[in-house]
């Protein structure tokens, strides 16, 4: 089997910036980093400098998503070797030991982490995430309550959503209460209230989706929030004249101020045609639907 | 879905092309899924490999006879479950679709937890929200262990409706032509870094000057599908 560098003809410098590249921007490409990295490890490691010792971590991510546990292991090894008292290196060896299920070794490796330094949140949303991976929701909302203040807010977000609309509903007002001008709380909460239906929880959907948008008046998710639930506050039966005028109103600010955002997206871009014109056609079947 | 306490469930309004012909008389639930809608939903999957992410299947042609899925539409990568933009999702979809002649003929979902490639309650509703306009409308999961190099099986599991619940397909009956080089494919669009221009619908409604259509990505597929095998 011909190596990389033959069969792409590149040199152990384009494979090394290309792992650079692909760590930068985040790309999740396993096999590939697996294939590359392998190679320049094996082949290349005495001419890579300090670089080897994130490339190692980049590839013992990548094999342990292609379940090649054994590099996963040897550059695990060389991580140890070269880091013995690492928190970071301690993560990498739980996450390891998640990927062979062995999931009561890491939650020990994780609480020895966590012991030395009580604010280490990748510690943390690992052990949250096993108790996900084991279906225990309950647990793990309970392990995400005690540490509300440290940032875990979207994880929180998640995981009650796989529990109840209701769970996450409470979660996320806890959430507003202590950030007021945080308007993607605001949004989401409205979202849920809009998913669980029923008119109490549309007006306040559309009463958080018009607050968050007060917050942030580029949110698109608001601005169709606000269309969708005023419109399907105007079309019920159970309404007052009143509120149904008052949502018409609601509705046709929104459908205005989407057309005005369609519009200022689509200019130039030939490309655009389609998604502009579906939200006009969309906007209007949507209004015969409503009413 | 959403449904209002009067007890009406909202139905979209497009109407979309007659769906009478009996199943029965044509070839029994045979699925083709395209080089395209297949590569697609890879990405999808791969660009979110720590979210569920889910999108709808579409095909361009004639109702009747076998399914024949020649695009996908990415939707989501976050909060699946949560109504508002999937229902905005579908309609924009819905409205495209009527205009570029193409129909929405199932689902497709990968979940976060790679292990458990089971259809969950949202999925589930969203089918049926599907087979209300379509009756041979399928549901596909897909198989995150099997998301590995050199794996000589598609990562998909499909579901059709079958006695009022939703039964796994025979997996004869679902066709993938060229599996190898739908592979090559979707390995060249990581090598030359293009997997990075699918956009999602919840990408679009962070920046809406990105087109969820794909238009950009879907030409770069085909430029890859080879002229020799005509659609695949």
């Amino acid at each position: 089997m011909s190596s990389i560098s033959e069969l792409y003809d590149v040199s152990w410098e384009e494979m090394r910036d290309k792992l650079r590249k692909w760590r930068e921007e985040n790309y999740r490409n396993s096999e590939q980093i697996v294939d590359v990295g392998e190679e320049l490890i094996n082949e290349h490691a005495s001419k890579l400098g300090d670089d080897i010792w994130i490339i190692y971590e980049q590839v013992m991510i990548a094999a342990l998503d292609c379940s090649r546990d054994d590099l996963a292991w040897s550059c695990l090894q060389e991580l140890k070797r070269q880091f013995p008292d690492s928190h970071r290196v301690k993560r990498l060896a739980g996450m390891r030991l998640e990927a062979l299920e062995r999931y009561e070794d890491a939650n020990k490796l994780y609480d020895s982490i966590l012991q030395d330094d009580p604010t280490n949140t990748a510690a943390r949303k690992r052990k949250i995430s096993i108790l996900r991976a084991q279906g225990k929701s309950s647990e793990a909302i309970r392990e995400l309550n005690e540490y509300l203040e440290h940032g875990l807010s979207d994880e929180l977000t998640t995981t009650t959503l796989s529990c109840s609309y209701a769970k996450a509903a409470f979660c996320l007002e806890e959430l507003m209460m202590t950030n007021p001008h945080n308007h993607l709380y605001c949004e989401q909460y409205a979202e849920v209230k809009y998913t669980q239906g029923g008119l109490e929880n549309l007006e306040l959907a559309r009463k958080y989706f018009a607050q968050a948008l007060k917050l942030n008046n580029r949110n698109m998710r608001a601005l169709f929030g606000l269309y969708m639930s005023a419109s399907h506050i105007a079309a019920s039966p159970k309404v007052s004249a009143k509120v149904k005028k008052d949502n018409v109103k609601y509705a046709a600010w929104a459908t205005s101020q989407i057309s005005r955002a369609y519009q200022m997206a689509g200019r130039g871009k030939k490309e655009n045609k389609c998604s502009v014109k579906a939200v006009e056609e969309m906007l209007e079947s949507m209004q015969i639907t409503m009413s | 879905m959403h449904e209002d306490d009067s007890g009406v469930t909202k139905k979209r309004t497009l109407q979309l092309p007659s769906m009478s012909v009996p199943l029965s008389s044509h070839e029994m639930g045979e699925v083709e899924l395209s080089c395209l809608a297949y590569a697609k939903m890879y990405l999808h999957a791969s660009q979110f490999p720590r979210c569920s992410v889910n999108g709808l299947l579409l095909s361009s042609s004639a109702a009747g006879g076998a399914v024949c899925i020649t695009d996908c539409v990415p939707l989501l990568h976050t909060h699946l479950s949560l109504a508002p933009i999937t229902q905005l999702a579908l309609t924009q979809v819905d409205v495209w679709c009527s205009q570029t002649q193409q129909r929405i003929v199932g689902y497709y979902q990968a979940n976060a937890c790679a292990s458990d490639s089971s259809p969950t309650p949202c999925a589930l509703k969203i089918a049926e929200k599907i087979f209300e306009q379509c009756n041979n409308a399928v549901l596909l999961m897909i198989d995150g262990e099997k998301m590995f190099p050199g794996c000589r099986v598609p990562p998909i599991v499909m579901y059709e409706r079958k006695d009022a619940r939703w039964a796994l397909k025979d997996k004869h009956t679902i066709m993938l032509r060229q599996w190898e080089e739908t592979c090559s494919i979707v390995n060249q669009l990581f090598s030359s870094g293009d997997q990075a221009l699918l956009v999602d619908f919840d990408s679009h409604l962070d920046d809406i000057t990105k087109d969820w259509t794909n238009q950009k990505l879907n030409a770069k597929i085909m430029e890859l599908v080879s002229p020799a095998n005509g659609n695949v």
